[in-house]
C-alpha cells in the first residue's frame, strides 16, 4: 500500500522506496518502521516519525513508498 | 615509520592547516563555528541556514588554525549546491575535520560519519546537542562510540559553550592523526546502515518518558488543526510587536528626541555658521543631510528593523519555520515552489539579500528564480514597511493594510504565473522537521546584534546618499528638469505631484528611499496609494541588484530590473486610471 495513503496515527514498514538519495540519507529505507502523523491538506506533503525524528514528505514521493500497516 | 598513525603533511594551500567543520543540516556548525573563530555568522533552527562557506581563524596556545564552516549535507553525493560546495571542500583537502553529530538524532549522523571515514583526514567528533537528548530520554556513551570510531568523540551543548574548549583541544591535537582503525572497504550503503544500527545498539539507550510539552506543542503545530491556528496567531502577534511597538518607539521616543531636541539644536549651530544658501538647505533644509539624514534611518526605520529582527530570530531558533513550510506547502505547490521555500519568502520581508542568498537550498533552478522574482517584486524590506508605516500610518490604515493585500496577491499570481512560464521542473518538499526548542537568550540577542549592526552599515550609509542625492537634486533645482522629463509617466499616468519624479531616482538606490520623499508632499488618500504601490513593487535596490547579477548572471537581473520597474508604473498607473473613472462615475 503506498505511504499516501496511510491514514494517520498508523505505524507501517517500509516495503519499498523510490531511489532517492536524500530519502535515505533521512532514514527513510526499506523495512525501517514509521508512524504516520498527517497528512498535509491541498496536496500537501505527509508527516512521519523515523526513529526520534519527523519528517515531510511530498505526496509525489510518499505515493511512490510502499509500506505495510503494522497492527 | 609506516604506521597509520604517522602524521601527514599538510597540502601546501598556505602555512597553517585547514579545518573543515562539517555535518548534517541543522545539527550545530554554526554555533560552533561562531564560538570557535568569534567570528559573526547567523545561526537558526531550521536545515540551510548555511549556504556558502565562512572561514575564520582557531587559537590554541599559540597555534593557529583556519576553520571552514560549511554547508549542512545528507550525504557526500553532491546532489544539491551545498553538497557540492562541501564535496569540493572535501576533496582539495584539509588537515583535519570537526564533525558535528546530533545526539538527539544519532543514527542518520552516524551514517553520514561512517562516510566521512574513506577520507583518510584526521576526524574529532562534536556529540551536540547533548541537553536536549537528556531531555528526550537518549543517553549516549560517548567513551564506546569514541572507541568504535576511532577518533575522539566530545560531548557538546554548544549554544551553552558546554564542552567546546575540549574540542578545540583535540581538534589541534588531532591535526595530522590519521585513526589506526581503517574504514572498511567496498561497503554498499546497505552494509553501512546494518554498522549504523549495530553502533547505535551498543552506544545508545532510550528511556521512555512522556513527551516534554515543546513536544507535543511542536506536534500539534503541524496538524492542520491547531496548527492553521497557531499560524495566524503567530503572524498576528508578530505583526502586534512589529507594528505596535514600532509605533511606540518611533512616535513616543524617537520622533520628539529628534524633532524637538536634536532639530532645533543642529539648525541653531548651522544657521550660524553657515550662511543662507545652497550648502545650508543641503544640511538642514527639505532633504536636510543633517536633520533626514538621522531622522529617516534612525526614527523611522531602525524602530522596524530591531523589532523584526527581535521576532525573526525568536522564530528561527524555535524552529517554527519549517513547520509553516510543511503547513503551508499545499499552497506553495501551486505557485511553482515548494513549503520550505516560504523561509527565504519569510526572510525577504526583512532583507531581500539573505532571502535571495537563502534560496540557494531549493534544489532547483527554476525553483530559485521564482522565489527570487517574488522577493524583488513583491516582498517588500523592513526598511520599505517602515517607510509606509511612516507615510500611511497616521493618514490611512485602510490604504496600508490595501498595499499589503494587493502585495500578497501579486505573489500569489505571480507565482502562478512565473510556475508556468519558466521552464523546468519544480523538486517537491523533502525535509526534516527540526526540534521545537527554546531559544537560548545570548544566542538570540547576538543574532540581533549581528543583524542590527549590518543594517546600520550596511543600509545607513546608501541611505545618507541616498538623502544626499536628494537635497542635491532639489537645492540645484536639477529635479525640476528631471520631473518635467518624467511628467508624462508620474504626472498624466500615475496622477503624482511632479517631484514625486524623486522617489523613482531614490528608489533605485534603496527601497524605502521611494517611500520617504512621498511624506513631504501631501498627497491626497489616491495619491498616497499610488504612490505606495509604485514603490512596493519597484526595483530592489542597488545592493539586491548586485545578490541577483551574483546569483544569476546580468541578463536575468537586468530583466528583473526592467520588468520590476514596468510592471510597477503600469500597476500603479492602472490604480490610478480605474480610481479616477470610478471617481468620475459617482
Amino acid at each position: 500500500m503506498s505511504l499516501y495513503k496511510i491514514k494517520k496515527a498508523t505505524n507501517c514498514i517500509i516495503e519499498s522506496v523510490p531511489t532517492q538519495k536524500i530519502l535515505e540519507a533521512l532514514g527513510i529505507r526499506k523495512g525501517v518502521n514509521v508512524r504516520v502523523l498527517v497528512r498535509q491538506p491541498l496536496g500537501g506533503p505527509v508527516v512521519v516519525r523515523v526513529g526520534q525524528r519527523d519528517i515531510a514528505i511530498s505526496s509525489e514521493y510518499a505515493k511512490q513508498i510502499t509500506v505495510k500497516e503494522v497492527v | 615509520m609506516h604506521c597509520h598513525n604517522e602524521a601527514k603533511t599538510p597540502p601546501e594551500t598556505g602555512d597553517i592547516p585547514k579545518i573543515l567543520l562539517i555535518g548534517n543540516p541543522n545539527v550545530g556548525k554554526s554555533v560552533i563555528f561562531s564560538k570557535l573563530t568569534g567570528h559573526e555568522v547567523i545561526a537558526s533552527n531550521f536545515p540551510g541556514t548555511t549556504v556558502t562557506y565562512s572561514s575564520g581563524k582557531i587559537k590554541l596556545q599559540g597555534k593557529q588554525a583556519l576553520l571552514t564552516d560549511v554547508p549542512g549535507i545528507y550525504s557526500l553525493e553532491a546532489a544539491s549546491k551545498a553538497e557540492e560546495v562541501a564535496t569540493n571542500l572535501l576533496s582539495t583537502g584539509a588537515d583535519a575535520l570537526i564533525c558535528v553529530l546530533d545526539a538527539t538524532n544519532l543514527e542518520r549522523n552516524l551514517n553520514f560519519a561512517l562516510q566521512l571515514k574513506k577520507y583518510r583526514i584526521p576526524i574529532v567528533f562534536a556529540l551536540n546537542m547533548m541537553d536536549v537528548a537528556e531531555q528526550k530520554g537518549i543517553k549516549i556513551d560517548a567513551l564506546v562510540l569514541q572507541n568504535i570510531l576511532g577518533y575522539p568523540v566530545i560531548p557538546t551543548v554548544a549554544v551553552r559553550n558546554i564542552g567546546l574548549s575540549e574540542l578545540l583541544k583535540k581538534t589541534f591535537a588531532g591535526i595530522g592523526q590519521v585513526s589506526s582503525i581503517e574504514p572498511q572497504q567496498g561497503f554498499s550503503s546497505e552494509d553501512r546502515w546494518k554498522e549504523v544500527g549495530r553502533i547505535t545498539s551498543m552506544v545508545q539507550k532510550l528511556e521512555h518518558r512522556h513527551s516534554t510539552f515543546w513536544e507535543r506543542l511542536g506536534d500539534s503545530m503541524i496538524m492542520p488543526i491547531p496548527g492553521i491556528f497557531v499560524a495566524i496567531l503567530v503572524v498576528l502577534i508578530s505583526l502586534g510587536i512589529i507594528a505596535g511597538g514600532g509605533r511606540v518607539l518611533r512616535a513616543a521616543i524617537l520622533l520628539p528626541l529628534i524633532n524637538e531636541i536634536y532639530a532645533p539644536f543642529v539648525s541653531g549651530i548651522v544657521s550660524s555658521l553657515v550662511s543662507e544658501g545652497i550648502l545650508r538647505n543641503i544640511l538642514i533644509g527639505d532633504y536636510g543631510l543633517l536633520i533626514k539624514g538621522i531622522e529617516w534611518p534612525f526614527a523611522l526605520i531602525l524602530p522596524y528593523v530591531l523589532l523584526f529582527y527581535i521576532v525573526l530570530s525568536f522564530l528561527e531558533d524555535t524552529g517554527y519555520l519549517p513547520r509553516l513550510g510543511v503547513l503551508g506547502d499545499g499552497i506553495m505547490r501551486r505557485l511553482g515552489v515548494q513549503g520550505s521555500d516560504l523561509i527565504p519568502l519569510m526572510l525577504g520581508y526583512g532583507c531581500a539579500i539573505p532571502a535571495i542568498l537563502g534560496t540557494r537550498t531549493a534544489t532547483t533552478y527554476k525553483q530559485r528564480l521564482i522565489v527570487s522574482v517574488l522577493i524583488s517584486l513583491a516582498v517588500p524590506c523592513i526598511s520599505q514597511t517602515g517607510a509606509f508605516i511612516a507615510l500611511l500610518g497616521d493618514r490611512s490604515v485602510l490604504v496600508l493594510l490595501l498595499v499589503y493585500f494587493i502585495a500578497i496577491c501579486v505573489i500569489f499570481f505571480g507565482g502562478i504565473v512565473l510556475k508556468r512560464a519558466i521552464p523546468g521542473q519544480s523538486s517537491t518538499i523533502l525535509i526534516e522537521v527540526p526540534n521545537l526548542l527554546m531559544p537560548n537568550p545570548s544566542a538570540i540577542f547576538k543574532k540581533i546584534w549581528i543583524r542590527v549592526k549590518h543594517f546600520l552599515i550596511e543600509a545607513g550609509i546608501p541611505m545618507l546618499i541616498g538623502i544626499a542625492v536628494a537635497s542635491l537634486v532639489a537645492e540645484t533645482g536639477l529635479l525640476i528638469n528631471f520631473s518635467r522629463l518624467l511628467e508624462p509617466v508620474v504626472v498624466n499616468w500615475l496622477g503624482l505631484p511632479p517631484e514625486a519624479s524623486l522617489s523613482l531616482i531614490l528608489g533605485v538606490i534603496r527601497r524605502e528611499l521611494a517611500v520617504l520623499p512621498l511624506l513631504e508632499m501631501n498627497l491626497s488618500t489616491m495619491q498616497l496609494l499610488v504612490g505606495s504601490v509604485v514603490s512596493l513593487f519597484y526595483i530592489p535596490c542597488l545592493a539586491v541588484l548586485g545578490v541577483l547579477i551574483k546569483e544569476f548572471g546580468v541578463k536575468v537581473a537586468a530583466a528583473i530590473s526592467v520588468f520590476t520597474i514596468i510592471f510597477a508604473l503600469f500597476f500603479a498607473g492602472l490604480i490610478n486610471q480605474i480610481g479616477n473613472f470610478v471617481m468620475f462615475l459617482l
